[in-house]
Order: C-alpha cells, then structure tokens, then sequence
C-alpha cells in the first residue's frame, strides 16, 4: 500500500515537473555573450564605446567594412568604383536587401542617411572626418538610381573608405528612416543587420531577435564584418557581466555561453576544461611605451635608444600575454597585410649597448617615472616588468599607477616622461601611425613631431597604390627605430571563451564578438 | 514633535547645500575630461571640441554651479553624459533595486543579531559567548566582495543552487527575482549580521551591569523577563542608531556586491560614473545618497523613545 501511495505521488511530482518543464523547452534559448559593461546607445556611431559599437553592428550595417585582414569589402554595397581624377566613389548597391521593417534598401536611403549623419545635430563622431575639418570633404551625395550612390570628394583621400567602415563611426551604417522619430530624435535602429533588437533593459541586457528576412552578403565564412552573417540563432543577449570572475563563474556554471575577452590568465584553466573552448586573436591595437621627446632628459635620443636596447620586448610580451601574443616593434600591426619583413626588424634586446648608450647620453641616475594604470592589466604587467629591466641596465625608473581617467588627461595633455598606453585598434596603418604623429603645439598628446616623417604620412593618406604606400610605411619604419620617439612592444591579444556547445563563434581581430554563422547546440 | 521634526529638517538644509557644493568642487578635483573619456585615444581635437561645448563643459565653473544648481530646484538633476537619460528617474530606478537588496538583509541581519549579541552578553565568556563574538569577528572581517564571491562559486558553481549573474525584477517574475537577490542579499545579512552582534552584546552588557537589573533579578524576576522586560529596551537603543547609519550607508550604494552579482543597483551606477566622469550622475547620486542619509537618521531619531522611554523627540 505504502509502496503504491509512492509511485503514485512520484507520478505526481513527475508530470508536474514534466508539466512545468515543457513551456520552458518550448522556449527559445538564447545565445548569450557577456559584455564587461552596459551599452551606451543604440545609435550608431554617436554615443558609443567598444561595447555599443559590437552590439550595434549586429543591427547596422554599412556600405563597406573591414575583412578579417583589415581590408575593406563591400558590405551593403555590391561593388564600389572610383573615378579616374579620385574623387567619386560609386557604390552598386545589393539587390534584395530589406531593413528590419521590410522596407527595400535603395540609394535614397543611403542619402538621408548620409543627411542624417552629416547633421550636426545627430553628433555623429566621424563628422570631422568629412566636413573638410579632415582630410577630405564630401561636397554631395547623389543617387542617379535606386541602386546607385556617388560619393563627391573636393579631393583625393585613400582612406575615404576605411574612415567610412570604422567601427567607432558605426561603420556609417545605413537605417531606414523610422529610426528616428518625427522631431528628429533617436528611437531605435531599423538597420539592414543580421538580428534586430527587442529590448533594452539597462545596466541588465540587450536583447536581439533573428532577422528572418536578412540578406546575406556572401557565402562561406565570416570575414571580419564582411563575409558571410546569416543569423543561426533565434534570440541573441548581450548581458551585462562586469566582474571577470563572475563572467568566468557563469560560463563554467553555463549561464553565459561566451566571453569574448577572458583575462589572459585564465587561459591555461580554460583550456584545461573538457566543456569549453578557446579562441585567440591578435588585434590591431598598439601596446606601447610612450616618452615624453620634449622632457629635458628624454629629449636625448641615446638615452630613448638605451630605453629600447633595455627592455626584452619579447620576453616583456611572452609574460603579460601569457605566451599568446608576438611581439611586434612596428607600428603597423603584424595582421596589417602592409606588415612584411621590413617590419620584423625590431629593436635589439642588448643590455651593455644600453649601459654604453646612458654613458653617453650623460646619464646621471635622474629619477624617471613610467606612468601606468591597473584598468588594463596586462599595461601594469608589462610596466613592472619594463621598470625592472630598465634598473637593470642602471636607469632610476619609478612606477606610478594611476586611475584611467587620470592617466588620460595626462596623455592628452603631454604630462608625462614614460607611460606604459595601450591605444585602441587603428585598421589602416596610415591611422596607427596618426594616432602616434603630428605636432606637439597643436596636439600635446602627439607622441612622435618630427616634420619629414609628418610629410610621408601625409603622403600614405593621399595614395592609393600599395606598393607606393608600403615603400613610405617601409621608410617610416626605419625612422622610427632610429629616433624611437616611443617603445612599441605588440599588438593586443583577444581571448574568447565559449561553451562547447558554441560552434562556429571565433575570436575577431576586430575584437568585438561576433554572434551571425554561430550557433548552439542544446 | 512637530517642531523637533521641523528643527531637524531645517537642520538638514544646509547640510544638503554643503554636500552639493562640496560633490560639485571635488569631482572637478579629480583630473579627466568625461569628454576625453567618451572620445578615448581616437579623438580628434575637431570631435572633442565639439562634444565638449555639447556637454556644456566649456562654460565657467560658477557658470556650470549655477546652472546645476539651479535646475536641482526645478527637480531636474540634468541628463547623464553617457547614456543622456535624465539623472533623477534614473538614480530612482538603481535606488530601489538597491533599497530592496538592502532592507531585506539588514531587517534579517537585526532580526539575527539583536538576540544573539544579547544571549552572548547574558553569557559572558562562557563558549557560546565566545562562538558568538568569534562568529561575529570574522564575518565583519571578510569583505563583502570576496565573500560574494565564495558564496557564488560555492552556491552557484560547486552546488548549482542559485543562478549567477543576472537580475529579475519581482514584477516580472516573482520568483526568479528572489532567487537571483538571495546570495546578494546573503552577503550583506552576514557581514552586518557581525557588525550588529558586537554592537547589541556591548551595549547588552553595559545595561546589564546597571542597578536595576540586579534589583529585577533580586525580585526573584526569571531571567527571560530581566533580559526581555528591562535589559532589551534600554540596551537596543545604541544598536537601533546603528541600525540606521548602516542602512544610511548601505542605501548609499553596495557598489561592490553589486559588481560581483551583477546588480543594476544605485552603488554600481555610482562607480560606473566616476570612471566615466560623467559629472551629472555623480553629482546627483552623492547628493541623493547625502538625502538618504540625512532623512533615514531623522527616522531613526523619532523611532527612538518607542524603545527607550526615557528619550522624548522634544
């Protein structure tokens, strides 16, 4: 009796576990990707940071944008042509391209797009960049068809189309005009993307649903931005997760299925753990040492070049990133198809050249200070490291960490001798070397001023032959290892973590995660 | 009552101006450009500039002081420089996901403490005394961020209990909700559970030295109405002030359990925003935290003769 009263009570509690369970399977599982901090907009390109850009970008798309190899590929557009003289650019749009609200993409959307970004109303970031404030102006946008935009430049500019697919500039991404309401104002993105957003609920998740009707640019595999982006998953969240370790905890409880930026040391751990994977990128950020060339001391070249022939660049960079990345003493990133041999030679790791060097610089033990910040933790990994090779060779270096935000009121303002600063990803070498070169008058955070160099690069923005742009980065190059204006050490490292049950996610040299041509199993 | 409640308002005015002067002069102190800070290393001076004059930056401090200040009296705390919401709805928001974590476990932290600091103090350096002081030491000596932390990885990881990272709002599902705030919340109970526990046996022991307890214990009173009848109200008075400075303080903001539980709470927002230099929220957060304190203390000032009979409000 006692027994048949249990079966039947297990019965029970079974069907009503089974009754409660099944609503829950009928439910669509998210694919959920971690972000160490909540968006700030849904607007492309105007209040963003690296996270809003990667959320974005999932909903927005632009003509072009970058390919894994940092080229740039026609995204929106199926082709894109450039007159004779360099000054228009023709771009073929795709045919079947539909926003989120069905609305077919034509050329007219391009221009009130373009309106739109143009106005300095909406704050766009990259305005300057096309006002004639930058390089080049754009004088009009005409749409001789539907599928037709011409681009008109008041002069040539090389980097036209790489500015245009910048991620921080939301890659110009084309929207349909409801996204903005009838005063102007933004509401949400109705963009030609991959997956379209549901809800945004701050400081907690974004949600985004899979865009059925979406228009695939290419078959294959994912390309960087390019390539192919088919949506495999039916619900895509971006959940706020701002402590690392907790990240960490809810991927190995499964709560989150990718990290897109594990710390570097946890990497040994995820490897070991049968339930996750891996994935490695080296990105195109600069990992640098910066010298104040205008400080009385740093101001003499032996005493930078003792600094270089200090410091174990290799060594430096094998230990903060964990044997992941390579080291690199160029300015062009080693993924920069513009990196070649020329750009392997690097600074010779030679302790007694240093000792020769400070003796005859007139080194007399003056106290120098390497500014840092624990923001970025392989930064201070590698400045303690950088302080002690640099007394190890009898320079008095001093370390001093500082709050992020405070280090980069003193790098704008050239207040510094050494700081250890990682600058974000520049994806046309012409762009790395100017966010290092320029005049200290104008820009006090300019890090190497010398005129000759400026005239070259200058030079590289207006060309658009590769051979002739390689020979000036080729030239560059060598200047800057004789003058180092500043230690270049590597590139940055990106390390995504998943769920086994995660396939086809990779980690980008873009370093933002990517969610199209990836699914899960369940 | 009325005038004593009057008084302390009164009394709270200038404190608040104080605070408001003070958060506004010394988050200027701080070096960083929320502009900068917006842009990062790719800014141009052309966008910086721009963005600069958008954010009202290039006026003069007196010139930025008084408009703030002047919008405060209109209830308008200004817009958040990074995600443009206005400040007030938004610190109201993080406030009570805040307030709700907090109230929870400081009610059950005293609800715990109160007796337990009173039975220690009742047996003094006897071993349960000793168990409950030694208890109390080290949970107020843990920090409540690595305490998190091995609550999450030992509940949510080892025993897969609890979820881990997330929040639900009770309206959107009740349940869900309690089980993502109990470990934030069992966090909190436990580290000012410790707090509490000293402070309720101290002052339990300070009474119960006094004259008339011996005199109720030698009316032959059983020791149960001694600690409840004579020794309790006089002896919670110092823990129920302690009570409100800890809710004054936590109601400020648990930035660091809200960091590890991933809370979208008041304290989170804070810190957010001090990294981001976004001076607006900053602002209106200390001065909102600078109201919380003032007006729980004032509760907490007219709540006490309901145990200590011997305070009047006048």
């Amino acid at each position: 009796m006692i027994v048949k009263a249990r079966t039947l009570l297990a019965s029970c509690l079974t069907g009503a576990v089974m009754a409660a369970a099944l609503p829950a399977l009928a439910q669509v599982t998210p694919l959920r990707i971690s972000l160490n901090a909540d968006i700030r907009s849904t607007n492309p390109g105007v209040n963003r940071d690296d996270n809003t850009d990667a959320v974005v970008l999932h909903m927005v798309e632009g003509l072009v944008a970058y390919g894994e190899d940092a080229s740039i590929k026609p995204l929106l557009a199926q082709s894109v042509s450039l007159s004779e003289d360099g000054l228009a650019y023709t771009f073929k749009l795709r045919d079947g391209v539909k926003f989120h609200n069905g609305a077919p993409l034509t050329s007219e959307d391009v221009a009130w797009s373009w309106r739109r970004y143009t106005d300095p109303k909406t704050e766009w970031r990259c305005l300057s960049e096309f006002d004639g404030r930058g390089r080049s102006k754009v004088q009009a946008v005409e749409t001789p068809d539907a599928q037709t935009a011409v681009f008109r430049l008041d002069k040539p500019d090389a980097l036209f189309l790489a500015t245009l697919a910048r991620t921080d500039c939301g890659m110009t991404g084309i929207i349909h005009k409801d996204s903005v309401k009838a005063d102007g104002s933004w509401d949400k993105p109705i963009g030609t993307g991959p997956f379209k957003l549901e809800e945004w609920r701050r400081g907690e998740f974004v949600k985004l649903s899979k865009f059925d009707s979406y228009a695939n640019p290419a078959e294959g595999k994912p390309d960087g931005y390019a390539g192919s982006k088919r949506p495999l998953v039916d619900e895509l969240r971006f959940v706020v997760v701002p402590d690392n370790a907790a990240a960490k905890a809810a991927l190995l409880r499964g709560d989150i299925d990718i990290v897109p930026d594990i710390a570097n040391a946890d990497v040994k751990e995820i490897k070991a753990n049968p339930s996750l994977g891996l994935s490695i990128a080296q990105n195109m950020g600069l990992s640098t040492l910066l010298i104040q060339t205008r400080d009385p001391l740093l101001s003499n070249v032996k005493l930078r070049q003792a600094i270089a022939a200090a410091l174990d660049t290799a060594q430096i960079t094998a230990a903060v990133t964990e044997g992941l990345a390579k080291h690199n003493n160029s300015i062009v990133p080693l993924n920069s198809s513009y990196h070649t041999a020329d750009h392997d030679k690097g600074y010779a790791y030679d302790p007694e050249a240093a000792q020769r060097l400070l003796k005859d610089a007139g080194y007399k033990g003056e106290s120098i200070v390497i500014l840092t910040n624990k923001r970025y933790p392989q930064t201070f990994a590698s400045s303690v490291l950088i302080q002690a090779m640099l007394q190890a060779v009898g320079i008095n270096a001093t370390l001093e960490v500082l709050e992020w935000g405070t280090q980069l009121d003193r790098y704008n303002k050239g207040n510094y001798q050494v700081m250890a600063f990682p600058y974000s990803a520049r994806l046309d070498p012409s762009l790395s070397y100017d966010s290092v070169m320029g005049s200290k008058d104008k820009q006090p955070r300019k890090v190497w001023d010398n005129p000759e160099a400026q005239a070259l690069l200058e030079r590289s923005m207006l060309v658009s032959d590769k051979a002739e742009r390689q020979k000036i980065f080729d030239e560059l190059h060598a200047r800057f290892l004789k003058e180092v204006p500043f230690v270049m050490l590597y590139n940055g490292v990106e390390a995504s973590a998943f769920r086994k049950n995660v396939h086809g996610f990779t980690a980008s040299v873009l370093s933002k995660p990517r969610a199209w041509e990836v699914r899960v199993a369940h | 009552m009325l005038r004593f409640i009057t008084k302390r308002i009164l009394m709270a005015v200038p404190t608040l101006f104080i605070m408001a002067v003070s958060v506004f002069a010394l988050i200027r102190f701080i070096p960083g450009d929320p502009a900068a800070l917006m842009l990062g290393d790719m800014a141009d001076p052309a966008s910086l500039s721009d963005l600069r004059e958008r954010l009202g930056l290039n006026h003069s401090l007196p010139i930025q002081f008084a408009i703030w200040f002047g919008n405060i009296f209109q209830g308008d705390l200004g817009h958040s420089i990074t995600s443009s919401q206005p400040v007030l709805p938004l610190i109201l928001d993080r406030f009570w996901i805040s307030a709700k974590i907090v109230l929870i476990a400081v009610l059950f932290a005293a609800l715990v403490a109160v007796p337990a600091g009173m039975i220690a103090a009742w047996r003094q350096n006897s071993m349960l005394d000793l168990l409950l002081v030694g208890t109390a030491t080290i949970l107020l000596s843990i920090p409540t961020f690595w305490l998190g932390l091995l609550l999450l990885i030992f509940f949510g990881l080892k025993l897969e209990w609890l979820p881990i990272v997330g929040y639900v709002s009770f309206s959107d599902d009740p349940t869900a909700a309690l089980l993502y705030i109990v470990m934030p919340v069992a966090t909190l109970f436990l580290h000012e559970m410790g707090v509490l526990i000293r402070m309720s046996r101290a002052s339990t022991l300070e009474v119960l030295r006094l004259d008339y307890i011996t005199h109720a214990r030698a009316k032959g009173l059983s020791e149960g109405v001694v600690l409840m009848r004579h020794a309790f109200k006089n002896a919670f008075g110092p823990t129920w002030t302690l009570i409100g400075l800890v809710l004054g303080n936590l109601l400020g903001g648990i930035a660091v359990v809200e960091t590890v539980f991933t809370i979208p709470g008041l304290g989170r927002l804070l810190v957010d925003s001090i990294f981001a230099r976004d001076y607006p929220v900053i602002q209106g957060c200390l001065l909102f935290i600078a109201f919380v304190y003032v007006a729980v203390n004032i509760v907490v000032d007219l709540l006490y003769p309901v145990f200590d009979p011997r305070v009047t409000a006048e």
